[in-house]
């Protein structure tokens, strides 16, 4: 008998983050599907049944009212009405396959609430009538895409920095920490453009959508561009603010890095600054600002900490405190295996710096970050592809029968 | 073989047969097919006349490279099929092959009775007893993911060692009180698998915390110290090494070095040969007989544990070892290979002229050269010396008593003449002293007299063995350099 092919079950993975769904086969290396987790919709059609725009031809395509929603708010999917057609448009419009004829995983933060999990578990049985589910931890899962069965996850992502202790693929919740460092960071660096500066002015952070024409002009020369007036009336708040972060991470995106040796303000200065185009046609090239963006992540300077009480954690901080709430002897296992991941984690020398900021508190830290940017971006994705392709792992699916059998309470019991 | 008669024939050029004429060769249809795994070539040459069925048979082609047969469908075709997989109760359809090292621990149950018998204890209720055995359970035995996930309401906060103690000890306790169907030995050895100790296991745990709460600065020093260790080690190595090279250069093999006397020498045995050639006495004239070549036969470099065979090789041979003393494991009182008889004690300066005039009343010459200075001479060398020595003390002493004797009868004498009476206890003391005295020069005598017994012996034994006590000089250290011989030749 042959036994090859025996662990295939054609699963579906599905990865919902805060930036974009992710979705595609189990045994797969890279997701089939990529979708913007944020989504356009008009208000005056009405409730429930408005339409929403979705993909590549959804939010960033201009239209009159349109309002951009996110399914996510601290952390934590806040509203659950845009994720049927999220996971349907990658599922069905972009992969072409049928969830009812799929097992499907989808992930969950660490810090995932019961109800948003049976709510889930809820979705997929009920409106995608999947024959199996399992909802995993993203930070099991990026521990398995990197081959570790334990492992301290540093997962930097679209809008939340996490620390995961993993233990023998068990997260351990006392030393789960989490901040919304990203948001702060990507503040910062909102902050430095549209602040005036001896060289330049504020920096106006328009969308190539309300540009009507632009004529090319010498480096740090104000900028002549003409807006299109007749999409600025039709222009909601919430696309304002959709276009703006968009451009600010382009932004981010092309120029910001992160010094991996600490803040030195000559070393900053000695390296070589980066030219950036905005959509109106304003160039320049920026220098020791482009790491004060990436060293928020690192260090937040004392005055900035008198001003703001609620500052999120910056990462040397998180490391402290979860590695205080683990067991003394779980500590070098940890240190042994950390695995850096999410899409906030690609500023140059950020692995670096981490790698230094570790070694200079811990002996024998060794640092797994991915060079590849789709492996470090789709980390939780690619181990749930792993996970869901084991054949040990096919025990641990909460079937249609004991969803019906069992109800919700088979999701916690099973998904521990 | 099949060989046709016209075929013997048609080889020897004999004519036809009428017979075989008459039926014309017609190959059958048996013959003049090709049996398969010959080529067509070598079929041609042998003939229908050639191949038997065994001989076919050996030639088939090796079927190695035959490709398997599917039911002659060619390739097989792949396809999707529902499947259950093993460790699943319900009916979802799925199957794998690694179901069987899906294995569990051993889960410990207990009834309400053998609680109240065995497992009470005051720090833990029975429903929280219970939900750890469940959460072990259902963790298994991952007990820093337990100890994570621990959370009983109402219960006091626990450490992981609070859990692991308990879970263990009651597993203990059950496992001792339940009848057992086994041998003692998987019985303790089970108990041995579920043994914890709480205490241990927190000092242990305090240790870590300890080491990781150490400051930037505690680790520099400490790291500076252990440099500073290992640099003053390297010191003490280097000198030590420079000093035996001094030594080696200097004194040769007579620094005693160890690796020095096993390149010379060896710690080989003498040679059977040689050792019958030094109890015959026989003289090899080959070899020159300086007392520099007579090699201690003593300690051997190595100190290994005397096998039986050794033990009576030695007896044999008369091979006396010698375990070095205790104080020599240090290089600095390393004692070198010596000859038995310079270690001959040396006399202090005063009474040495004093022995050798005692000495050479009865005789001996000192300092004495023995001509032969076997152990045993040696040791009694050493003891006449000893006793000369103490004769020549006790001597001293009796001198001195025979003097203060003297003056005090002197004295007394002169009090008596004086017409004092003398004092009667002190006359009474002197008197037994003298007794005393007396006593002692008897036995000094009869010291002196065992020991001139001996110095006569010694000398008889001198003039005896002359010849012979040279001869076997020679012989040991001829019987050496075959030995060395034998190595180099080896």
């Amino acid at each position: 008998m042959v036994n090859y092919g025996g662990d295939e079950v054609s699963a579906l993975v599905v990865d919902i983050g805060s930036s974009s769904v992710r979705a595609g086969y189990a045994g797969d290396d890279t997701p089939k599907a990529v979708v913007s987790s944020y989504y356009g919709y008009k208000t005056t059609a009405g409730d429930s049944d408005a339409k929403l725009y979705l993909g590549q031809h959804g939010p960033s395509i201009w239209r009159e009212g349109m309002e951009i929603g996110n399914p996510w708010r601290d952390a934590l999917i806040f509203d659950f009405n845009p994720i049927p057609p999220l996971i349907s448009h990658a599922l069905s419009d972009i992969m072409h396959a049928n969830p009812s004829e799929h097992p499907i995983l989808v992930t969950e933060p660490a810090w995932n609430i019961a109800a948003n999990r049976e709510r889930m578990a809820e979705i997929m049985f009920e409106e995608f009538q999947v024959p199996a589910f399992y909802i995993a931890n993203t930070g099991v899962l990026n521990a398995f895409a990197a081959g570790k069965g334990s492992a301290l996850v540093i997962d930097v992502g679209h809008s939340v920095a996490s620390i995961t202790p993993v233990v023998d693929g068990f997260v351990l919740r006392k030393g789960l920490v989490y901040s919304a460092l990203p948001k702060l960071v990507h503040a910062h660096a909102k902050h430095v453009l549209t602040t005036p500066t001896p060289t330049r002015g504020s920096i106006d952070l328009y969308p190539h959508q309300l540009i009507a024409s632009k004529i090319p002009v010498e480096p740090s020369a104000s900028p002549r561009f003409a807006l299109r007036e007749d999409r600025l009336a039709g222009t909601t708040e919430s696309w304002r603010t959709w276009y703006e972060t968009r451009e600010v991470d382009e932004w981010i995106q092309t120029v910001a890095g992160v010094l991996d040796q600490g803040w030195n303000e000559q070393v900053a200065a000695a390296r070589p600054p980066r030219q950036y185009e905005f959509p109106t046609g304003f160039n320049t090239s920026f220098g020791p600002e482009r790491f004060q963006v990436g060293e928020e992540f690192f260090y937040h300077s004392p005055q900035l900490v008198a001003q703001n009480p609620n500052l999120p954690k910056n990462i040397p901080t998180l490391l402290s405190e979860s590695l205080r709430a683990c067991d003394p002897d779980l500590r070098q296992v940890l240190m042994g295996n950390v695995v850096l991941t999410g899409g906030g984690s690609l500023y140059t020398g950020f692995a670096d710096r981490l790698e230094n900021e570790l070694s200079r508190n811990f002996s024998h830290v060794k640092i797994h970050a991915p060079g590849n940017p789709i492996e470090r971006k789709y980390g939780a994705w690619l181990g749930g592809s792993i996970l869901a392709s084991l054949g040990t792992f096919h025990q641990l699916w909460i079937s249609r029968e004991e969803w019906q059998e069992h109800g919700k309470a088979i999701v916690g019991q099973r998904c521990k | 073989m099949n060989v046709r008669a016209a075929d013997l024939r048609s080889a020897l050029s004999l004519p036809a047969t009428a017979h075989s004429q008459s039926h014309p060769r017609k190959p059958t249809a048996q013959s003049s097919k090709k049996p398969e795994g010959i080529s067509r070539e070598l079929y041609a040459l042998i003939g229908p006349s050639a191949p038997s069925l065994s001989l076919a048979a050996n030639l088939a082609k090796p079927r190695l490279k035959q490709k398997p047969n599917f039911g002659g469908r060619g390739t097989t075709k792949w396809e999707w099929r529902p499947f259950r997989p093993p460790a699943r109760g319900d009916s979802l359809q799925l199957e794998y092959s690694f179901a069987k090292y899906d294995v569990r621990p051993a889960k410990y149950t207990y009834s309400d009775e053998e609680y109240s018998a065995l497992l009470e204890d005051n720090g833990w209720s029975k429903e929280e007893t219970d939900y750890l055995f469940d959460i072990t359970h259902e963790y298994d035995l991952r007990w820093y993911v337990i100890h994570d996930r621990y959370d009983f309401l109402g219960g006091p906060p626990r450490a992981i060692e609070d859990l692991k103690d308990r879970y263990y000890s009651c597993c203990r306790k059950l496992i001792r009180s339940r009848p057992w169907s086994g041998d003692e030995a998987t019985k303790s050895q089970l108990l041995n698998n579920y043994q914890f100790d709480k205490e241990r296991e927190k000092m242990r745990k305090n240790y870590i915390a300890s080491l990781e709460e150490r400051t930037q600065e505690e680790v520099a020093e400490e790291e500076a110290l252990f440099i500073e260790l290992k640099r003053l080690e390297q010191n003490e190595r280097r000198f030590r090494k420079e000093r035996d090279e001094l030594l080696r250069t200097l004194l040769g093999i007579e620094s005693g070095l160890p690796d020095i006397v096993a390149e010379e020498e060896g710690p080989v045995p003498l040679s059977a040969d040689s050792l019958k050639k030094k109890k015959k006495g026989t003289m090899d004239v080959d070899f020159p007989s300086t007392p520099t070549n007579v090699v201690s036969l003593g300690p051997p470099a190595t100190k290994r544990p005397q096998s039986a065979k050794a033990a009576v090789y030695d007896e044999k041979h008369c091979i006396m070892r010698v375990e070095p003393p205790a104080s020599a494991t240090t290089k600095t009182t390393h004692v070198p290979v010596h000859l038995r008889s310079l270690k001959l004690p040396n006399l202090k300066g005063t009474i040495a002229p004093k022995v050798t005039e005692a000495l050479a009343e009865v005789g001996v010459r000192y300092p004495p050269r023995l001509v032969m200075p076997t152990r045993e001479n040696c040791a009694k060398t050493e003891s006449l010396l000893d006793a000369t020595t103490a004769l020549i003390d006790i001597k001293k002493i009796v001198d001195r008593v025979d003097q203060d004797i003297r003056v005090l009868r002197a004295r007394l004498g002169l009090r008596e003449s004086a017409g004092t009476d003398g004092d009667v206890r002190e006359s009474m003391q002197m008197d037994i002293d003298e007794s005393k005295d007396g006593s002692t020069n008897k036995e000094g005598e009869v010291d002196g007299r065992a020991q001139s017994v001996v110095s006569t012996r010694s000398g008889r034994g001198r003039k005896q063995s002359r010849r012979s006590m040279s001869v076997s000089s020679i012989d040991t250290s001829a019987s050496t350099r075959t030995g060395t011989k034998r190595q180099k030749r080896g």
